[in-house]
């Protein structure tokens, strides 16, 4: 328990912000029944970085997921993406920040079925109106290995293959920072694994943000950082996690 | 099993609303066709009951064929000498609409509501049904008298002087001499009724010492057989009938129920077309409910129901919906038949108060249909979501797959070559009788609506894509997931499009045969009529003979003749005979004499041919054919030419003096006249205004008025119908609104999806209006596609030398309907696409 006594962790200042929390609070219903999602949390996430947010069940890591990628809004406290305070946006503003600026991978039902893989990964560039970067595009496509595959429906797609068309999708148009929620968590572990890698390749080769959530060691230990949430807190992080130092520090939060 | 049914009804009530929504509606109008027929037939029998009042026995004029002659006046003197009458009077009436009272302000009553009606007063008031309430009966020339309600309704006033038209033209200074009561409550049901002296009425509807019929009161206590048989001897029963009151009043009432029931039955036919409609959104609605529901069915088949019990509960579910539905509709009828006579009223065909009647048969009827037309169109789906594999249910999960299309497509075609055949059958070869033919075209549309919808599937996909193509460029995004939408489920789209498809089948088919009539009226009067007026009397009173001689007299004329029409038997057959000028015929129209020659002006025994006709009778020019009239007169008439090609004189043409000779029709039913050379239409516009104003009930028309007068007669019925129709396709649009809640509900995730990486509130809403618009659009492709066979159909039924052979589309019509069912199907859209908009992105994607 000692972790949890000790200073809370400061966030790391060594690169650019890319997106940041500042002293975050979401409450869900009143009085009696009141849940204190996030408690005053303040976090910030580095450009190029992947950073992974690990916690138990009901710690709040996917509310502050979702709050970072403007899908929900925060009770108090401001979210960050670049220098862009999302509590000053109206829905629609939000709605092209997403579209323009972030980036996501969700579980499961990552893409749209009545498109194929290519309409997919360009959609959040054809509902802006803007011409893809070819040649961008092309590395993405060729990174992910799904050359072959890019006229197909998602139903004639594996799981596996699935999924990499919505880190594609997520890459392509070079959002400032991609949010990926349990990205993995219907995969096989050789599958996961794949896509974990082309997730590190990805900021490692092409200088991506990525923000991930996960409650797998094994994927957190993809990441350049993992944060940990508990009761709406962060209570601890840690830098070049391996699966067993993860492991340790989730043991530790019980 | 029970419990579980009331449940599913209770979570999907939303649902569910828009299906009650078009059972009610359809419900309700097949309610409020019956409510009306059977409140004016109780209306109506009152007043033939009070028509009828107590004439025992009524003397009229009858003939096996053509137009009776009126009975000679010296009749009455001789019947009121029979043993056991009371009295008999002479009693006279105008053709209705004949003669018109000009109001203070110098206009007649309309033509199109209630009839103007006069007869010749009688004093006794138990034939007559009429007694005088203010001032005094009409006995002398120049008196007249109105029933009560209609003086004051149109400010006729009692001792002023009034102009009547008349059909010898305008009659002067007529005095409003009192008013009358009809029986006791003046229950005219909105006629204007009016009386003048027997000698007035004699010589204004030009019937000097003769009588239409003669009404008998029987003394009391009198054998109604035994006056009858007295009568019979004295009048001449070869064209004279004598009849009871009994067969008077069902005479009367029959053909009051005549008109009535073509209302009623018109309205309830399109009310059934709406029901039919119901049937695709009501089969849509379970199809996609029960689809959302697999998991559900899978999990109870996993845990023991069998498929029977699931099959049960989802028809009792059905049939909930019908109940309530029916029932709610049985209510709506009677206010939507209180709103059908409001409608009459406000396009000028009032109709007389009448109560409200809910039969019996009225509820029973509406009860089966509504119920029985929600538990069919929930068979099927019940039928598919039962017959699912339990662990299929729970593995698949939301996706219930949309099973075997080729059979479907089959059976689809199956039934369009059914309906093609049935239609052929119904309206080339007939199927004895009207009643007979309707039901086997019914039958053929029914089919070929229902192959359609079977087969639609396997072309929703192509043509929603090339439909939807300019949607996609103009909309970018959003409207290409529409156009992906509307092709994902075929089926779904086929069905409700089919629903839409309906209704603009039949408004296109309305507009495909009134243009092609339209245009072969147009084609007729250019080939066949060189004649520059034509003279017609909408109320069909018909023209008095003088009316052609006085525009003779104008000298601006060539040639001016009019045309009377009467039955007679022309070797052995009767054949309806036109009787004219006939000198004039070749100046008038475009006739081609084949053998022969036109005869002239005072030519009085010959006969003109059609060719047709010459060949049916076996006569050429110079044979004899013998003729015979309702009258009794015969005489022999040599064939003077044969003709072709004509469709105005397909029958027989005589020379006007053997009418004259015969005391056939005495009046024209229509007149036509060529200019002379050196006169043009605006040097002979000022005589026809003078005779227009003479004549104030007729129209005076030039060729191109006539055919525009035509062309917007037809116009005008076209726009009732679109009217009726109009209950289909609000129905098919509350359909497609419906559909696509349930869909944009279906694909909550997928839109939270969307919502998540960029796309707009806007764009969601945009994608789920055009995606209703592409499956209107493609209800409205196979409708028109179906309407202009349809039409192309009944235009070839149509007689060659009628209305038939000239097929016209009218594009712009049917393109301007098409587009304005798009905009009210995304105006109906309007519900979902706001729904789809609003949606939460967190809890749509977590759906």
């Amino acid at each position: 328990m000692t972790m949890l006594t000790a200073t809370p962790p400061v966030p790391s200042l060594d690169a650019a912000t890319a997106a940041a929390a500042v002293n975050v609070s979401k409450i869900y219903g009143k009085g009696d029944t009141e849940v204190r999602a996030l408690d005053d949390i303040s976090v910030s996430f580095g450009e190029g970085q992947f950073t992974a947010i690990m916690g138990p069940s009901g710690s709040g890591k996917s509310t502050l997921m979702h709050c970072l990628a403007g899908l929900d809004t925060v009770t108090s406290g401001s979210i960050l993406i670049g220098d862009t305070d999302l509590s000053t946006l109206n829905e629609k503003a939000l709605t092209l920040l997403r579209r323009d600026r972030v980036g996501f991978i969700f579980q499961a039902f990552n893409l749209v079925p009545t498109l194929s893989a290519m309409e997919n990964i360009t959609l959040p560039m054809d509902l802006a109106g803007r011409t893809p970067d070819q040649a961008w595009l092309d590395q993405v496509i060729e990174t992910v290995g799904l050359q072959n595959r890019t006229d197909h429906r998602p139903n004639e797609l594996s799981g596996g293959q699935q999924q990499r068309v919505a880190v594609s999708r997520a890459l392509a148009s070079r959002p400032e920072i991609i949010f990926a929620d349990e990205p993995t968590g219907n995969l096989d572990s050789t599958t996961g694994a794949e896509i974990l890698d082309f997730m590190r390749r990805a900021v490692r080769e092409l200088g991506q943000t990525i923000v991930m959530v996960t409650h797998d060691p094994v994927a957190a230990s993809y990441a350049d950082r993992v944060v940990f949430l508990a009761d709406g807190k962060i209570v601890d992080e840690v830098f070049e996690p391996t699966p067993d130092t993860v492991l340790d520090r989730m043991k530790a939060l019980g | 099993m029970l419990r579980l049914t009331l449940r599913n009804l209770a979570a999907n009530k939303a649902r569910f609303a828009m299906t009650t929504f078009a059972v009610v509606l359809g419900v309700g109008f097949v309610v409020a066709s019956f409510v009306l027929s059977d409140g004016l037939r109780s209306t109506f029998g009152d007043l033939s009951e009070e028509i009828t009042g107590e004439t025992d026995l009524l003397v009229r004029p009858a003939a096996d064929f053509g137009e009776p002659l009126p009975l000679d006046e010296s009749l009455v003197a001789e019947i009121n000498a029979v043993d056991g009458v009371a009295n008999a009077v002479a009693f006279v009436e105008a053709p209705e609409n004949g003669v018109q009272p000009i109001k203070a302000d110098g206009t007649t009553i309309t033509t199109q509501g209630p009839p103007q009606l006069m007869f010749s007063w009688t004093d006794d008031t138990a034939l007559g049904s009429f007694t005088i309430v203010d001032g005094e009966a009409p006995d002398e020339p120049g008196e007249f008298t109105m029933d009560l309600d209609a003086a004051a309704t149109h400010d006729f006033v009692v001792g002023e002087s009034y102009d009547l038209v008349t059909p010898g033209g305008i009659e002067e200074d007529v005095t409003l001499v009192g008013t009358t009561s009809f029986g006791q409550d003046n229950a005219t049901v909105g006629a204007t009724l009016m009386h003048v002296s027997l000698e007035e009425a004699q010589r204004l509807f030009g019937a000097d010492g003769s009588v239409d019929s003669i009404p008998i009161r029987l003394e009391s206590g009198a054998d109604a057989a035994v006056v009858t048989s007295a009568v019979a001897g004295i009048v001449d029963l070869g064209n004279t009938e004598i009849i009871d009151q009994a067969t008077i009043t069902a005479e009367q009432e029959a053909e009051f129920n005549e008109g009535i029931n073509i209302v009623g039955n018109v309205l309830l036919g399109f009310a059934i077309v709406s029901l039919f409609v119901s049937i695709f959104i009501i089969y849509n609605t379970f199809a996609i409910v029960l689809g959302q529901r697999v998991r559900e069915i899978g999990l109870l088949r996993a845990i023991g129901a069998n498929a029977q019990q699931l099959r049960r509960s989802i028809i009792l579910e059905s049939a909930i919906v019908g109940v309530v539905a029916s029932l709610i509709g049985i209510a709506a009828g009677v206010g939507i038949a209180q709103g059908l006579i409001a409608l009459f009223d406000a396009i000028g065909a009032e109709l007389p108060d009448s109560p409200t009647i809910v039969a019996l048969r009225t509820v029973i009827f509406a009860l089966v249909l509504g119920i029985g037309v929600t538990v069919v169109s929930a068979v099927a789906p019940a039928r598919h979501a039962a017959s699912i594999s339990p662990i299929q249910a729970l593995r698949d999960g939301g996706n219930l797959s949309e099973g075997e299309t080729t059979r479907r497509l089959g059976v689809g075609i199956a039934g369009l070559v059914l309906g093609v055949a049935l239609g052929a059958f119904g309206l080339f070869v007939g199927a004895g009788s009207t009643l007979g033919t309707i039901v086997v075209l019914g039958a053929a549309s029914l089919s070929i609506f229902l192959g359609a919808a079977l087969a639609a599937p396997a072309v929703a996909r192509p043509v929603t894509r090339i439909v939807g193509w300019p949607i996609s460029k103009v909309f970018g995004t959003a409207g290409g997931l529409a156009q992906e939408n509307a092709a994902r489920n075929p089926r779904r789209t086929a069905t409700t499009g089919a629903a839409l498809m309906i209704g603009l089948s039949l408004v296109t088919t309305g507009y495909v045969v009134g243009e092609s009539i339209k245009a072969r009226l147009g084609s007729l009067i250019d080939s066949s009529v060189s004649a520059d007026y034509v003279i017609t009397d909408p109320n069909e009173a018909g023209l008095t003979p003088v009316l052609a001689d006085e525009l003779a007299a104008t000298g601006n004329f060539d040639a001016v003749a009019g045309m009377r029409y009467d039955d007679a038997l022309l070797a052995g057959e009767v054949r309806e005979l036109t009787a004219m000028d006939v000198s004039a015929i070749d100046d008038l129209f475009s006739i081609d004499v084949t053998a022969g020659s036109i005869p002239s002006a005072d030519a009085t025994d010959v006969i003109l041919l059609h060719t047709d006709v010459a060949e049916d009778l076996a006569v050429g020019v110079g044979d004899t054919v013998p003729v015979e009239f309702a009258s009794g007169f015969s005489t022999d008439l040599t064939v003077a030419a044969v003709y072709d090609d004509s469709t105005i004189f397909e029958d027989p043409v005589v020379p006007e003096q053997v009418f004259d000779a015969a005391g056939a029709a005495e009046l024209d039913e229509w007149v036509a006249a060529v200019l002379a050379d050196d006169v043009t239409l605006a040097d002979a516009a000022p005589s026809i205004a003078q005779l227009e104003v003479r004549y104030p009930q007729v129209d005076i028309q030039t060729s191109t008025e006539f055919q525009e007068s035509f062309e917007a007669t037809i116009d005008s019925l076209l726009l009732v119908v679109n009217a009726l129709l109009a209950l289909a396709v609000i129905i098919a649009l509350i359909g497609i609104a419906n559909t696509l809640a349930l869909s944009v509900h279906e694909r909550t995730r997928e839109i939270g999806l969307l919502r998540a990486v960029g796309m707009t509130r806007r764009q969601t809403r945009r994608m789920v209006r055009w995606e209703a618009a592409l499956v209107s659009l493609f209800g409205a492709v196979l409708g028109v596609t179906i309407g202009v066979v349809f039409g192309w159909g009944v235009v070839s039924a149509l007689p060659e030398d009628g209305f038939g052979g000239s097929l016209a589309i009218p594009v712009g019509d049917i393109a301007m309907v098409v587009v304005i069912a798009t905009i009210a199907t995304l105006l109906a859209a309007w519900f979902p696409a706001r729904r789809a908009g609003k949606l939460n992105v967190l809890d749509a994607i977590s759906h």
